[in-house]
This record gives C-alpha cells, structure tokens and sequence, in this order.
C-alpha cells in the first residue's frame, strides 16, 4: 500500500496535463486490458465511455502520457504503432481513479441526503 | 491529409506523422467531412508547434526545452528589437529638428537609447560565442543542415547590411539642428531608420506608397524577409547545434538579462505612446503606427518571457540530474 506522499506524486502525474486530464484518464482507462492504436482506442473510448476523442486531441494526450513515461510505443510492422501501459502508468491511473471514485462517492452520498434517493 | 498534418511541427512529424495519418484516414472515411476534425487538428498542432517552441506548460526533455526555449527567446526579442528600433529611430529623426514640449517623450527618448544600447550589447556578447561554436562545428562535423542554416543567416545578414547601408543615405535626420541631435549618434539613428523601413504606417495608405520611390518600395518588402531570413538561420543553428552545457547556461543569463533591459524600453515607449500630450511637434506626436509597434513589443516579451522562464524550469532540471 503506498504511503500518502507517493499517493500525491502519482495522482500529480496528471497535474500538468491540464485540459488533457480526461483524455488521459480514458486512454489509460482504455489500455489497461492490453496494447491498441491510435483508431483501437478511439473505437474503444468511445464504446465505453460515450465519448469520441477527436484524432488531435487524441495524439496530444497520447505524446504527454509517452513524454511522462505513463505509456510505451510498442515496435510494429504495421504503419498504426501500438501503445501499453507502463507501469509507472498503471499506478498513476490506480491512484487517480481511487481519487475520483471517492469523489464520486462523496457527491452520491450528499445527493443522496439532501435530494433523496435516485 | 497531408494539408492537416502540415499544421504539425516537423519534429512532430517525423515521430507521430505516419501513424496519426492512419488515424486520420480511417476518422476521414467514417466522417468525410467534419470541420470539428479540422480544428481539433489545427488547434493541437498550433499547440505542438508552441511546446516545440518552449512555449508551453507541457515541457520537452530539458536539454531539448534549453534549445528551443533559446531560440524562441532569441527570435522574440529579436520581433523586440525591430519594432523597438522603429520607434526609437523615428524620436531619434524628431531629436534632429526639434525638442519635444512633453516629458514622456524625453523620458521615452533617453530609456529607450540606453535600454537599446544594452540590448545591442547582449545580442553582440550572445551571437560572438554562438556563431564561433556553430563555425567551428560546421567545419569539424560537416553538418550539411547546420550549414545551410549557417548560409541562410549570412546571406540575409549580408542583404541585410547592404541594403540598409544603401538606403540610409536617404535619412530625413540629415542635417538637422535640433537642441540635442546627438542623443543617438546619427550614423546609428540612420542605420536604424533603414533597417527598420518596412515598418511604417505608409501599408495602410496606397497613395502615399505609390510616391516612394521603387528601389525604396521594393526595399520596404525586401527588408522583413531578410530580417525573418536571419532570425531563421540564428534560430536553426540554435537548434541543430549541440552547444555546451556552459554556453547553453551562458545563453540563457543573457536572454533573461535582455528580458530585463526590455522593460525599461517598454516601459519608455508605453509613456511615449500613452501619455504624450497633444499639440507635440512632428515626429514626436505618436500615431496609430506607434500604438501596433507598442503591441508587437509587448506581444514579443511576454513571448520571451515565458520562453525565459521554460529555459529556467529546464536548467533546473539539468542541473538536479548533473
């Protein structure tokens, strides 16, 4: 279990990511049951998540993961070059989805208070 | 395809180019036409082009950050300059004929002559050791991209001083008789006039245009090319060349030193521009040519500045891992 200091590093990770925090979060989300490209994770995003990252956006999340080290090209003989999750990556993502999942929770809880039941 | 991809930096290009046109043609035949594609692609390659440049919160690899971010400051203050150079040969023509009756531009004249004398002083100090290493370099490595920067540099510096040689003959300060008309030596003034030509509010005045004379005229368009020729070749040797960490380092103090000498210069300008009271003889009086000089500078530092300060993060960082 990693302490709370290691916590705020890796939740950091997303930090300089700016407006590209959510498509971080869904390409990590979407490469964490294997390696896919660029047109494999839009199809993916967009199946899980209702939502269609735009080619640009995509690329941009996609170098800003790399340049972290939160992602990894892998080799291909195909000209569409496949990506994985690192495992500083994995981490990092463990950490923020922890850290929205309590969010979330907060929020249903209060709703769930204040506004009754859904 | 290819019209989307090219709003990509060319570094970009050659790491992501081949794989993110799959992804585009394969976005393409779903949605054949979609103008949200077309400026999601234009949007993040300007984005790619600025954090190429050092411009961005979303730092390159520090020595790559070192690079750009010099270069980019370099070219940002070179804009500076330029601009700054028109407004001050203009005061400098005005200084030959009259006084002015207004303090901000007394004010304006003697911040922006010393302000400038100091800018001209760190360019000098900054392109010497620059210019020796990328000669140096071309020589030993035989670096055919370095030299064709290299060519680029000398040619539109040569065209450069030729023609601003040339033309400063014809300077309006020739002559004059006012009270202090040394306060920028005249060779300077007119070196400055001739240079700077092309900024001038005639663009917006065909008729006026139309009575230069055409070596004038043609001039006015030659010049800025040979300007952006020069700063394109500075700013490639910048990039191509792998100077030394103590070059970089020293390359780096100076630009934030020239970031430093440019407020005062601004900042005579800005009270030149914006508080001069009415009723000031000739060249004294401020125009709207004035005001969109006063803007470019000020476009132009802040440009360096947060040039400057992704030079200074990505020093840090070398340091630290050194």
């Amino acid at each position: 279990m990693p302490g709370r200091g290691s916590r705020s590093a890796e939740a950091g990770a997303f930090v300089s990511f700016g407006r590209y925090a959510g498509p971080a979060t869904l390409i990590l989300s979407s490469l964490a049951d294997g390696p896919k490209h660029g047109y494999a994770l839009t199809k993916d995003i967009e199946q899980f998540a209702d939502v269609r990252l735009a080619p640009g956006t995509l690329y941009e999340a996609l170098s800003r993961l790399e340049g972290q080290g939160l992602i990894e090209a892998l080799a291909s003989d195909d000209r569409r070059r496949p990506y994985q999750l690192t495992a500083a990556g994995a981490q990092a993502l463990r950490v923020h989805l922890a850290d929205q999942r309590r969010v979330a929770e907060v929020g249903l809880r209060r709703l769930s208070r204040s506004w009754g039941p859904a | 395809m290819g019209r989307l991809l090219r709003w990509y930096p060319p570094s970009w290009r050659a790491r992501y180019g081949e794989e993110f046109g799959q992804l585009l043609l394969a976005d393409i035949a779903e949605r054949p036409r979609s103008w949200r594609r077309a400026a999601d692609v234009a949007a993040n390659g300007l984005l790619a082009r600025c954090t190429s440049a050092g411009l961005t919160s979303h730092e390159l690899p520090p020595l790559e950050q070192v690079r750009c971010g010099v270069a980019t400051l370099c070219c940002a203050l070179a804009a500076f300059v330029t601009f700054g150079v028109a407004m001050l040969a203009q005061l400098a023509m005005g200084w030959q004929w009259a006084t002015p009756r207004s303090a901000p531009a007394v004010a304006a004249s003697v911040a922006m002559s010393i302000a400038g004398a100091c800018l001209v002083l760190i360019a000098l100090s900054g392109a010497v050791p620059v210019a020796w290493h990328a000669a140096v370099t071309a020589v030993r490595r035989r670096d055919g991209r370095l030299m064709r920067s290299a060519g680029l540099m000398l040619v539109s510096g040569t065209v450069l001083i030729i023609g601003t040689r040339h033309f400063q003959n014809g300077w309006p300060g020739t002559g004059g008789t006012g009270a202090l008309h040394g306060l920028v030596p005249a060779g300077i003034a007119a070196f400055g006039w001739a240079s700077t030509l092309s900024v001038s509010s005639f663009w917006v005045h065909p008729a006026l245009l139309g009575t230069l004379p055409a070596a004038e005229l043609a001039w006015m368009v030659l010049s800025p090319f040979a300007v952006l020729g020069l700063l394109a070749g500075f700013a490639g040797i910048v990039r191509r060349l792998t100077l030394p960490h103590w070059l970089l380092t020293y390359l780096s103090r100076l630009a934030m030193a020239a970031v430093v000498a440019a407020v005062p210069f601004l900042a005579g300008a800005a009270s030149w521009v914006l508080a001069t009271a009415p009723g000031q003889p000739g060249l004294f009086r401020p125009g709207l040519i004035n005001g969109a000089e006063l803007a470019t500078m000020a476009l132009a530092l802040v440009v360096a500045l947060r040039a400057a300060i992704g030079v200074r993060h990505a020093r840090s960082a070398i340091t630290e891992m050194l």
